[in-house]
């Protein structure tokens, strides 16, 4: 399901009126300060169900200050942050969990020495028998984890193994399977294929994709963009906290996505200093014409 | 020393249908050897090797009445040897507990007799002092991040010096006075120092108590949700955090659970030999500690049980004693024991890596 | 004002009913037997004080915090103190190197004197000799019978060990004893080895050692239980501190044996044991005594030029037998924790 709709285009997104329908999370013009740094500034996304929103961009581009403010971790600083064409500011990563927003990070997605039963209901046991026997129910557990990763296409030999004789992918798989079950609306994917070969990171994807499938908003963090590209309905590409792209599907291509990645359009408009300097060969690099796709206004710096 | 670190590496398994698929890589394990997996399981064999070989090389051994000796020396290491493992499991560490003994000793045996009342009144006012000096250390290693073993062994000093400052002031000596003849005592003994008879042969109530304790925190740590959390918040503190776990409160209380096994053996202390010093308890944190990582808990946290550090203290009440039963030259004593626990933790580790490795 | 005080009170008052309803429970479970209460009011030593000028005098020893007998020999300092006017610096550490430290500090600040132990003997001897030549006046007690000479103190006060431990040796041949158990509650204690040492000696039975974990009480009574055990011909218990004897005396009854128990050191609840006669008898050394004598001689050189001993012999403080036969006249200064 590509958006074809208008209202995903960056740059306007500020003026255009909060669509209710579809839309689950929304940041507007939304920014972060650390003191006297802005790590984040000036950025605008919409998360519909069904769709993955790819965030693309460097190291120290924002991101992971992106995915703070979203899942509850930090608060934005400007801006607004909506969720459900309602405003809101998340104080605990508990108030964003009871909105339907769970995310998957990176490396503290599991308790490795854990079996996988154990963390697929961590945080949300099930329970049965009268306080003070109240205890485990392991057998639901153990069944209604196996359940839910089949659905996944997960198929694990034994539950009781510690997730971490799992592999990354395998991993990652259990506590996206994790995140649906427990009602997620929107999922935030915190680089899963950053530390994965090829195969395994297929194999994420291919769970990203069912995921989406099963209707859940899905907000892929990487700057891979051969990945983004591959499940990715919308594209916001992010340097230097601020928003240097943002096109659906349809108004960007896999090349322009990747030049973007490398340096975009701050690149192009080195080509001409770098060809005054022998030995560096800039025909390969694209000129800023080549970079069709709309380009965010950026507030400041960045032509 | 985990198991984990040996077992077999992912088994992948591609994204099909089909209600029983296995991709074939990983044949069932059997029973045996799923069961020599466990964390208690190497200990368990180390204490067994360390009966056997105190029964062979020490006659007295054999006696029944011995036995119940061994394990009233396991018992009053073992009752806190237990939450100090629960801890430990939870990622921290406390080396406050041995003087927390002493502490809690102290606390009741003074309230009582210089309030003079009822002996009841200082082992609540002492339940709530040990539970309050839990309460502190994880509250600080919670809210500050330092390491436990470092706010615990400031703790560690603090007692000892409070414990011995605070006797001398209240009391004007370094012992409590005797508090044998005050009401509530022997109400207090029969509950924390009372013994039983079993086929003739005396049985402190303590032993008792310490296989209760070990089968309760067995069960919460497998079959509740705090059991889940405590290996959780060692396993990984931030993932536990990240999907809900009350990281603060499961830390804190699980130093509150080793104020609890301190206040008991305190309670013991105090209605066993009727009077404390104040200078006692130091240097047995270490034993405790030492005693939940040869009963299998890692020392890093997340990996362990309940029932393993049961024989971690046995072993270590096993070996103690079973020099004096064997006559050995005493001027040994100390390297015997050290040569006599070595030992038992090699055998520990042999057995999980010969058994995890297929 | 009233306005803001007035939730802030109604807030307060539910705690203070707590509070009141817990002062009244805790009220209802007085004891009426033993206690504080009970205790009677024993008064201090009191005595005139000297109108000598304010001297200064640093009594630095070897011993474990929080253990009856060295806070025996404290009071006996401080009550010697008060009497002459002293000011009493008091300072320990059971590490011979740490020990030399506090030497080295008491001589810094310029004492009128220092008080000594030398469990250590090899350790002090150089701080020992700085506070020599820095003029300050040293003597020695509790510990060090054979070096405070070569060491250059003034005097010493003290029992000697192995003497003592001689001593309760051959009393115990008059008591029908074949096999006793001597035990240790801190391995490698050079005092307590000369005590065991003495013991064995002059008994003419057989004298065993056994050495036990002072800090851990339920680890004292099993290791001892298990000995007992192990040998059933030990039917004489001797331990070398108050709080192990009465330790001992479960363990024995527990044991099933008829061992009967002596000791070195007096406490308290020693004394009421000795009277019920679940001990045989103690050994005393006055540590009350080595204390107030060390402070006083100082005194006494530095205001009269004294010489404790003459300089030449050691004052010896024990051993003093305490048994059925005397211990009523010890019992009421025990209760006090000044015997």
């Amino acid at each position: 399901m590509t958006d074809k709709n208008s209202g995903t285009h960056g740059a306007i997104l500020q003026d255009a009126a909060p669509e209710k329908d579809g839309v689950i999370v929304e940041l507007r013009n939304a920014g972060k300060a650390y003191g006297n740094i802005r790590a984040l500034h000036g950025v605008s996304l919409q998360v519909r169900p069904s769709q993955v929103t790819c965030v693309l961009g460097d190291n120290g581009a924002g991101k992971s200050t992106l995915i703070k403010i979203i899942s509850g971790l930090h608060q934005h600083t400007e801006g607004e942050f909506l969720v459900d064409g309602a405003p809101v500011r998340f104080s605990t990563p508990r108030d964003a969990l009871d909105k339907g927003i769970a995310t998957v990070y990176q490396d503290l997605a599991t308790v490795p020495l854990m079996p996988v039963w154990r963390n697929f209901f961590l945080g949300s046991e099930m329970t049965k028998g009268p306080w003070p026997v109240r205890r485990l129910d392991i057998e639901k557990m153990k069944k209604t984890a196996d359940e839910e990763l089949r659905n996944m296409g997960i198929i694990l030999d034994n539950l009781e193994q510690p997730i971490g004789t799992l592999s990354g992918g395998q991993r990652q798989c259990v506590a996206i399977a994790r995140a649906v079950y427990f009602g997620a609306r929107v999922l935030i994917l915190d680089e899963p294929t950053a530390a994965l070969g090829v195969k395994q990171s297929g194999v994420v994807l291919k769970y990203i994709a069912a995921a989406r499938d099963r209707g859940l908003g899905v907000i892929f963090i990487t700057h891979n963009p051969h990945h983004a590209y591959m499940v990715g309905d919308h594209f916001s590409v992010l340097r230097l906290g601020t928003m240097e792209l943002t096109a659906s599907r349809d108004q960007v291509s896999l090349e322009e996505l990747t030049n973007h990645m490398a340096g975009g359009a701050e690149l192009a408009a080195l080509k001409h200093e770098l060809a005054q300097v022998s030995g560096v060969d800039v025909e390969e690099l694209p000129e800023q014409e080549d970079l069709t796709a709309p380009v965010a206004a950026a507030p400041e710096g960045t032509p | 020393m985990s198991v984990t670190q040996h077992a077999d590496p992912a088994v992948t398994s591609p994204p099909a249908s089909g209600p029983k698929q296995t991709d074939g890589r990983t044949a069932e394990r059997p029973l045996v050897v799923r069961l020599l997996a466990r964390p208690e399981v190497g200990v368990f064999l180390g204490a067994v090797a360390v009966y056997v070989f105190f029964l062979i090389a020490a006659p007295p051994v054999r006696d029944a009445g011995s036995m119940a000796n061994i394990l009233y020396q396991s018992s009053t290491l073992g009752i806190v040897t237990i939450p100090v493992a629960l801890l430990m499991i939870g990622g921290e560490f406390d080396l406050s507990a041995g003087v927390g003994v002493i502490t809690s000793a102290l606390t009741a045996s003074m309230i009582a007799y210089q309030l003079s009342m009822n002996v009841w009144v200082g082992v609540f006012v002492a339940l709530l002092v040990s539970l309050g000096i839990g309460f502190f250390n994880g509250w600080m290693v919670v809210k500050t991040g330092l390491p436990s073993f470092l706010v615990t062994l400031g703790t560690f000093l603090i007692l000892q010096g409070v414990n011995l400052a605070v006797t001398k002031l209240v009391t004007g000596n370094v012992a409590t006075d005797d508090i044998s003849n005050m009401d509530g005592f022997n109400q207090a003994k029969k509950v924390f120092a009372s013994s039983f008879d079993i086929g003739g042969v005396q049985v402190k109530i303590t032993v008792f108590w310490w296989l209760l304790f070990a089968a309760i925190a067995t069960w919460v740590l497998l079959r509740t949700k705090y059991g889940n959390w405590t290996f959780a918040v060692g396993g990984n503190k931030d993932s536990a955090r990240a999907v809900g776990v009350p990281v603060a409160f499961t830390k804190i209380s699980l130093f509150m659970l080793v104020g609890f096994g301190a206040w008991f053996v305190g309670m013991h202390q105090l209605f066993s030999f009727n009077t404390v010093q104040s200078g006692e308890g130091v240097g047995i944190e270490l034993i405790y500690i030492s005693g939940a990582v040869i009963g299998g808990c890692l020392l890093t946290g997340g990996y362990g049980s309940a029932i393993g550090p049961v024989f971690g203290a046995f072993m270590f009440g096993m070996v103690q004693q079973g020099i004096v039963y064997a006559g050995w030259n005493p001027d040994w004593f100390k390297a015997f024991l050290g040569v006599m626990l070595l030992g038992a933790v090699l055998i520990n580790l042999w057995v999980q890596r010969t058994m995890t490795r297929r | 004002m009233n306005r803001t005080s007035t939730p802030g009170l109604r807030r307060i008052t539910p705690v203070v009913a707590v509070a009141a309803a817990a002062a009244l429970t805790l009220a209802g479970c007085s004891s009426s037997s033993g206690g504080k209460k009970a205790e009677e009011d024993a008064g201090n030593v009191s005595a005139g004080k000297a109108n000598t000028p304010r001297l200064t005098i640093a009594m630095v020893t070897h011993a474990p915090s929080g253990d009856t007998f060295w806070d025996t020999i404290r009071k006996g300092a401080e009550a010697a103190a008060a009497k002459d006017n002293i000011k009493l610096i008091y300072s320990n550490d059971e590490n011979a190197g740490n020990q030399a430290n506090l030497v080295q500090n008491a001589i810094d600040q310029k004492v009128d004197g220092i008080a000594i132990t030398l469990a250590k003997p090899d350790a002090l001897k150089s701080v020992v000799a700085k506070a020599e030549k820095a003029g300050i006046p040293v003597v020695g007690l509790n510990a060090g019978l054979s070096v405070w000479k070569q060491q250059g103190l003034l005097s010493f006060f003290g029992q000697d060990e192995a003497v003592s431990g001689q001593a309760l040796g051959s009393k115990l041949n008059g008591t029908g004893a074949k096999h006793a158990l001597c035990v240790i509650q801190a391995q490698g204690d050079v005092n307590l080895e000369e005590r065991c040492a003495g013991v064995k000696k002059t008994f003419s039975g057989k004298t065993d050692i056994l050495y036990v974990n002072g800090t851990d009480m339920p680890s004292v009574k099993s290791t001892i239980t298990a000995k007992l055990k192990q040998d059933s011909s030990i039917d004489q218990v001797v331990t070398l501190g108050a709080p192990i004897a009465l330790t001992a005396v479960q363990a024995v009854s527990e044991g099933g044996s008829k061992a009967k128990i002596a000791t070195f050191d007096l406490n308290k609840d020693l004394v009421s044991a000795i009277q019920k006669g679940s001990i045989q008898f103690a050994v005393d050394q006055q540590p009350y005594l080595q204390g107030y004598l060390a402070v006083d001689s100082l005194w006494l050189y530095k205001t009269n030029g004294n010489f404790s001993g003459g300089g030449e012999q050691p004052v010896l403080t024990g051993p003093a037998f305490v048994d059925k036969s005397n211990v009523e006249a010890v019992s009421k200064f025990a209760a006090k924790g000044t015997r």
